[in-house]
Parts: C-alpha cells; sequence; structure tokens
C-alpha cells in the first residue's frame, strides 16, 4: 500500500502554522495529511479585509493572520475544541480531481465518514461545507499551486457562536438581518450532536482512519523537509506582518 | 469623491466592493469577500483592468470577462456579473 506523510502539529500558533501550511504546498514532502489545533485565532480568507470583515476593537487577544486560500474567516475560541486539518496532494483526476468542487467533495468526504461513523447525517453541500441535518459543522478551503492542491478545513467539536458573533462585522443591511439568524441556527458542532464531550484525540483516530480507508492509502508519521523547513523560515515574517494581515 | 460600498451575495459567497467613480467612469475599486477564486492574485489584475471602465453592468461585466479569458481565472459559484452586480449596488448607492 502507498504510504503517504502524515503530521500532527498539536496547539499552535496560527502565524506559524499557516507558514508551514505554504510550505508543505511548496515544498517536496510529497502528498501529506496533518493536523493541528489553534490557539485563541482568526484567520482571513485570502479576500477578506479586517477592517470590513471584523470588529476590529473587539478583537484584543486574539492572534489575527491572513491564509492564501480564499472563503470566510476561521474563528478559533479559547476552548480550543476544533480539529484542523490540512492535505497537500498532487492533483491527478482520480484522488484529487481537477474538477474543484469534486476535489472539495472528495476531501470533504473524509470529513462525512467520520461524522457518519458517530451515526449523524453529514453530506457535502457545495461548495465548501460539511453539514450535519443541513447544520454547518465543517468549512473548507482550497488553493492550488503548480499542479497540486491545499485543502485546509475545520471539524467544530465546540463553538462559542455568540463571541463569533461578537467580533464579527455584520453588515446592517437588511437582507442580512436574516443572514444573523441563519448564522445562528444554521451551526452546529460534534458536542451538540453527540449531547456529550468525546476525546479530541479519539476523533482524530477516526479521521485518520477514514483518511486511509477513502484514500487507500497508509498514514505514516513524519516531519517537516529540510526544504520544508527553510521555506517556513522564510514565510514566517509575512505571517506575522501587518502588510499581509490588514492589507 | 465618496468611496461607496456595495454587498451581492453570490452561490460562491459574499462580495463586498468599495468602489469610487468619476463622470461615470471607475477610478478605483476595492473588494473584501469569503467567496473563492483560482489563482487568487487575479483578483488584483481584475480590480486594475477596472479602472477607466464605464460604470455601468455591461462594461464591468465584459471587461471581467476578459480577465478571466486571459488569466484563466475559475471561481466556483461566482461568476464576472455577480461582481459587476456588487459593484453596481455600489455605484446605486
Amino acid at each position: 500500500m502507498e504510504e503517504w506523510r502524515f503530521i500532527d502539529f498539536g496547539l499552535v500558533d496560527i502565524r506559524d502554522m499557516m507558514a508551514m501550511d505554504e510550505a508543505i504546498l511548496k515544498g517536496d514532502g510529497g502528498n501529506t495529511f496533518f493536523f493541528w489545533t489553534p490557539k485563541k485565532s482568526i484567520i482571513l480568507g485570502f479576500f477578506q479585509k479586517a477592517d470590513v470583515e471584523l470588529n476590529l476593537a473587539r478583537c484584543e487577544g486574539y492572534t489575527i493572520t491572513r491564509r492564501i486560500s480564499g472563503g470566510g474567516i476561521a474563528f478559533s475560541d479559547d476552548r480550543c475544541r476544533q480539529i484542523n486539518y490540512g492535505v497537500v496532494g498532487t492533483i491527478d483526476n482520480e484522488l484529487f480531481p481537477l474538477d474543484i468542487i469534486e476535489s472539495y467533495k472528495q476531501i470533504c468526504g473524509v470529513l462525512i465518514d467520520t461524522l457518519v461513523h458517530y451515526d449523524l447525517n453529514a453530506a457535502f453541500r457545495p461548495i465548501n461545507d460539511v453539514v450535519v441535518d443541513n447544520k454547518k459543522i465543517s468549512g473548507n478551503a482550497q488553493t492550488r499551486w503548480e499542479g497540486k492542491l491545499l485543502q485546509n478545513g475545520t471539524l467544530l467539536l465546540d463553538f462559542d457562536i455568540e463571541e463569533m458573533l461578537r467580533i464579527s462585522n455584520i453588515p446592517e443591511e437588511k437582507f442580512l438581518d436574516k443572514k444573523i439568524a441563519s448564522i445562528r441556527e444554521g451551526l452546529t458542532w460534534l458536542d451538540r450532536e453527540l449531547g456529550e464531550e468525546r476525546d479530541m484525540e479519539e476523533v482524530k483516530d477516526i479521521i485518520k482512519q477514514k483518511f486511509e480507508e477513502r484514500f487507500m492509502v497508509g498514514l505514516k508519521p513524519g516531519t517537516l523537509s529540510k526544504k520544508e523547513k527553510m521555506l517556513t523560515k522564510n514565510l514566517l515574517p509575512k505571517y506575522y506582518s501587518h502588510e499581509w494581515t490588514y492589507r | 469623491m465618496a468611496t461607496k460600498q456595495g454587498i451581492h451575495k453570490s452561490r460562491g459567497g459574499l462580495i463586498r466592493s468599495f468602489v469610487t467613480s468619476e463622470n461615470g467612469i471607475i477610478k478605483d475599486i476595492t473588494i473584501s469577500g469569503d467567496f473563492f477564486m483560482f489563482p487568487e492574485e487575479a483578483l488584483f489584475i481584475i480590480l486594475e483592468q477596472l479602472k477607466g471602465t464605464p460604470a455601468n453592468h455591461t462594461a464591468l461585466r465584459k471587461n471581467i470577462e476578459e480577465t478571466y479569458k486571459k488569466e484563466n481565472i475559475q471561481s466556483p459559484g461566482t461568476s464576472p456579473s455577480d461582481f459587476a452586480e456588487s459593484i453596481m449596488k455600489a455605484l446605486e448607492g
């Protein structure tokens, strides 16, 4: 069986993680699956402006940076009960389809298989969400570079929705009032769905197992290569810079 | 010249436009949103190309479509017409 690299970065500063994320995409480590858990933070999508999307006066205590993929804010509260993952793979039309939505569907399938394992009614909702009974439980974002893809996503185990609304800049437009209600009613998390707290390591093990089954590979623990470490070092100043985050 | 804001929701995400125009011509546009675009940097080319375009939906859409072709842009759930719509909402204030 083919072996792919697996790394669990544990609890991380998102600026360090986003640098490693980009380094894995642009590095020489081959197909890789990795986990991390973000400390209290906000990651802006590539096209989002901090002062437009966030109520910055209320964001004290949050580490903020930007990622290289589009999509919306990835908000992590200090409960730290989110499993974030990354996949880097060579686009080959079989395991990682060229079609963007198909490739989201394929990778999100790992999370769906995991949620189904817990007897939940999970499904893919294009373009980039996984839902349980039509409520979003996982957001995902993909970018591509020289024939490879990088997909990041999160599986919420617990989530402080009121805190997220507090730091967000929700527009006052009328039709967006409905959006606030739909955010509140449209999100869910694993602890709520199962009615109990599951051990995060246990859930990660299931995700890993479902990944191996879906991609028909073995995941072998590894580390960043020399080249990836060098790339990370060079990328760190960007993710720590005011220019990148608040551009 | 005041910057005006427009919001339009496409299937692929929310597009917030900040637009300045003079005598019916686009002077400057910035965009914030949670949509996807591949390659990402192409958005800056789109915005640069829009400077000097007549401020109407058809001209904006055609201009953006041209950049889509030239730069081989894909944006699932979001079309050139969606960007034009967001910009027009700003102009119509």
